[in-house]
């Protein structure tokens, strides 16, 4: 029969739900999406990886970010599989865990989410003060603040900054620092479309003009120092768009320190929904990536019209040689901003931009204390690890992130070798990821009872299931990656100390599990009973 | 003494039938199902025509075609905690607009798998010397209670005490009023005189008393949700969450500092607590994976509970 004019025509309904607790209508991919970017973030992580092109001078930086963020794509499938077979699982520690056993799930999620994000604090510091507190500080003409954000102290005091604003928004609690993010994401696209609209604005002669005049009024530079810049970091660069392959994929490894953050957005999975809150996952996290990969793209290619290619790549060049006549990161937010010679504009653009900084540097412990709660529920950490105040505030978690960050900071800041060994933040994080594509791969023959439970479980490519196929690619680049940055001193972090390093942090962690088994076994409780299944016949 | 404890197992055959053989498994003394044992909905599956039925399970529609391919989709139903029912276009169209009528038959398919459940546990449970407490949670509607109550080796806890070799355990499943309005919720003046009259009947000291109920104690980490809008979305994508737990329960720990508190209730805040000498747990849920996640307690009769462990089997 024909539905009556005017009435909604009958669709077949594939479920009847009762009334019960927890079944929710939905969730914003809109929402999901910001985390997401935020994670990836352009401004603090892109342009600081970027400024590490030259060191690969025939590859083109452009083609490496569109063919990486593109190839990552698998990374956000994988991700959103996971999430999708084993929700409010806790991530990496608990998808590994329940795959490949205890010990390695404990082990790599202790370095890769925990020990190494203590490295991280000074890395974010460094990125305040390149792209925050000395612009700012220039751009109010306070010359001791630039000198002292440049130095070992300014460093230090700088981690600690981050280190306590990290505390303070994890403190305020998730629902607080969403909100924060929020406000901070859309404060930052406006800063990158007014950087949008001065940069195509202007043409190279206006930028050359106006670089020489404001860095002059601003870094006290004398003379033409846009060519004294281009001459200090001169190389003999590849085009902006030239396609040598070799060449793009040493790049890569660089740019995983801006594009391998996808997955630390999206973490919801519907009850009763199924299929579309997956697709809601990978929407979240490979459309922040693409977005920002397309947001990439654009910057780099105003880059070259504006600043001109090769000028960029000498900027950065000549920073890491330290023979720049600005003395200064060649931030593109504070280059953007001579464009007004205002130095109120200047401020505000550089202060927008900075909310990049501020809505992301919370990440820093977040994750983090997710983790330490995890293996704490476990038993291989402490009970007291996962202690709340009356607030509702992990403050023992906290402090396991805290308190070793601090003396790691003073090293980072004092001492270079220590420094050079940070590099390794980003391949501690790759080999935890590595992890969970391992697991994600062979998810659906070691355990098949989760996954045929899944609604991934549908989905096969040539007879393969998804989830197998784009875990398998994913952690094709990562070996890659990974490979690289121990082959090739380029990436700096093949040092021999540096391997040791790596090595006593990945001894602490087996230290640790170790010790906690042995020691709960005398309490007659085998750590073995957190992770063995029950069988069901 | 150990006992293993689970809860919301909403459903899930692979997690009560887990959950039978816990006690094996963990080596444990006694059992408990801390609530929310039934599942959220029907499945229906459509014939078409001859062998060929079609259904949806997670938004993925299937076609299938033979006796072997229904029973296997039937299957992955019952295990992922929803109730599959043969049905035709027409009646499927009738339900829809007849609420009464599927409600009738959820309740009908709800009890009769409980029924099963109880013959299953049964069977599994004689001869074991283990003993299993099961107390219905919110979302079970009351009708469950009796069904349980005619079972031989599963043990109906819901609002009274039962002695756990040298131990009592006070349990009930109401909890706080939840936006979904389930069938045993009431606002927390009747909540705490509830739990109150439970309570009331303890002669263990604190040290020896075990509180069982399903809603977890506000502001403890044990209850923190994801925080919804007014039109039930989840907001900021589910990372907003609030304590929705109960000031009753809480109330009632604090007061007496039992040594043990089992909740349940919210899936997501898996976890333990202290309040004062009271440890708190939330094993948290994962039904829909056939995952069973509990807790596996060791009682030594001391004021502070030492050792536990959260599993996930």
């Amino acid at each position: 029969m024909a539905p009556a004019a005017g009435a909604a025509p009958y669709e077949e309904r594939a479920l009847f739900v009762r009334k019960a607790t927890g079944l929710v209508r939905g969730w914003s991919v809109r929402d999901a999406f910001i985390y997401s970017a935020i994670s990836i973030n352009f401004v603090t992580l892109g342009l600081y990886a970027f400024s590490f092109a030259n060191f690969i001078p025939k590859g083109s930086l452009f083609w490496a970010a569109v063919l990486s963020g593109a190839y990552l794509v698998f990374q956000a499938i994988t991700y959103a599989s996971l999430i999708a077979a084993m929700p409010r699982a806790g991530g990496d520690y608990v998808w590994i865990s329940r795959t490949l056993g205890g010990g390695i799930g404990f082990v790599l999620a202790a370095c890769g989410w925990w020990f190494i994000l203590w490295h991280w604090v000074p890395i974010y510091a460094n990125i305040l003060n390149i792209m925050v507190l000395g612009p700012l500080s220039a751009i109010v003409g306070w010359d001791h603040g630039v000198h002292f954000w440049g130095r070992s102290a300014g460093l230090f005091t700088s981690s600690m900054i981050v280190a306590v604003m990290a505390s303070v928004l994890v403190g305020l609690g998730i629902r607080a620092y969403a909100r924060f993010q929020k406000w901070c994401f859309y404060g930052g696209v406006i800063g990158l479309l007014v950087m949008a609209i001065l940069l195509l604005a202007h043409s190279k002669g206006g930028f050359i003009s106006a670089f020489n005049a404001q860095s002059h009024d601003v870094y006290h530079t004398t003379g033409d120092a846009y060519a004294a810049t281009a001459k200090a970091g001169a190389g003999s660069y590849a085009s902006f768009a030239s396609f040598h392959f070799g060449e793009i994929i040493l790049l890569i490894p660089f740019l995983f320190f801006f594009n391998l953050w996808s997955n630390w957005g999206a973490t919801l999975y519907g009850e009763v929904r199924g299929a579309s809150d997956f697709r809601k996952n990978i929407y979240a996290m490979g459309g922040a990536l693409l977005a920002t990969t397309a947001v990439a793209a654009i910057f780099l290619g105003l880059f070259a019209k504006t600043f001109g290619w090769n000028w960029y790549q000498a900027s950065n060049a000549a920073y890491w040689a330290g023979t720049g006549p600005l003395g200064v990161f060649p931030y593109p937010g504070t280059l953007v901003s001579f464009f007004t010679g205002s130095s109120a504009l200047q401020f505000i653009i550089v202060g927008l931009l900075s909310l990049w900084f501020f809505g992301w540097v919370g990440t820093v412990f977040l994750s983090s204390t997710r983790v330490v709660f995890a293996t704490a529920f476990d038993r291989v950490l402490p009970e007291i690890a996962a202690k709340v105040s009356s607030r509702g505030v992990p403050y023992v978690a906290l402090s396991l992130m805290l308190i070793p960050s601090i003396p790691i900071s003073y090293f980072y800041a004092y001492n270079t070798k220590f420094n050079s060994w940070t590099f390794d933040a980003t391949l501690v994080i790759a080999i935890t990821f590595l992890g969970s594509a391992i697991s994600a791969a062979i998810l659906p023959w070691r355990r098949p009872d989760i996954y045929n439970a899944s609604p991934i479980a549908k989905y096969r490519v040539a007879g393969v299931p998804l989830i197998t196929a784009a875990a398998t690619l994913f952690t094709a680049i990562l070996v890659y990656a990974i490979v690289k940055w121990f082959q090739d001193s380029i990436y700096g972090v093949n040092f021999r100390n540096s391997e040791y390093y790596m090595a006593v942090l990945y001894g602490v962690a087996i230290a640790i599990y170790v010790g906690s088994r042995i020691y709960r076994r005398t309490q007659g409780m085998d750590l073995k009973m957190v992770y063995g299944e029950i069988p069901s016949e | 003494m150990r006992i293993f404890f689970a809860t919301d197992v909403h459903g899930s055959e692979t997690c009560w039938r887990k959950f039978l053989n816990s006690g094996q498994h963990y080596d444990a003394d006694a059992i408990i199902l801390g609530g929310d044992m039934t599942g959220k909905a029907l499945v229906p599956v459509i014939h078409d025509r001859d062998d060929a039925w079609h259904a949806t399970l997670l938004e993925n529609r299937e076609s299938l075609v033979g006796e072997e391919a229904v029973a296997a989709f039937e299957d992955a139903v019952i295990r992922r905690g929803y109730y599959p029912f043969r049905t035709t276009p027409e009646e499927v169209r009738e339900l829809h607009e007849n609420e009464a009528k599927w409600h009738a038959l959820f309740s009908e398919h709800m009890l009769g798998t409980v029924e099963r459940w109880m013959e299953i546990a049964d069977e599994k449970l004689a001869g074991t010397g283990i003993a299993c407490y099961v107390c219905p949670g919110n979302d079970d509607q009351l009708e469950v209670d009796d069904v349980i109550s005619k079972a031989k080796h599963v043990n109906l806890a819901e609002g009274r005490i039962v002695e756990l070799d040298g131990y009592q355990m006070a349990s009930s499943g109401w909890s706080n009023p939840t936006p979904w309005e389930t069938y045993r919720e009431e606002d927390e003046p009747q909540l705490a005189e509830r739990i109150g009259a439970v309570v009331g009947q303890i002669t263990a000291p604190p040290e020896r008393t075990i509180f069982s109920l399903h809603c977890p104690p506000y502001a403890s980490n044990l209850d923190d949700a994801p925080q919804l809008t007014a039109e039930m979305d989840l907001k900021e994508a589910g990372r907003a969450t609030v304590p929705v737990g109960s000031k009753a329960v809480r109330e009632a720990i604090e007061a007496f500092q039992p040594a043990l508190g089992l909740h349940g209730h919210i899936h997501e805040a898996r976890g333990s607590a202290r309040i004062g000498n009271t440890l708190c747990i939330n094993p948290g849920s994962s039904y829909e994976q056939g995952m069973l996640l509990g807790a596996v307690v060791e009682l030594d009769g001391k004021k502070k509970v030492k050792r536990f462990m959260l599993t996930s089997g």
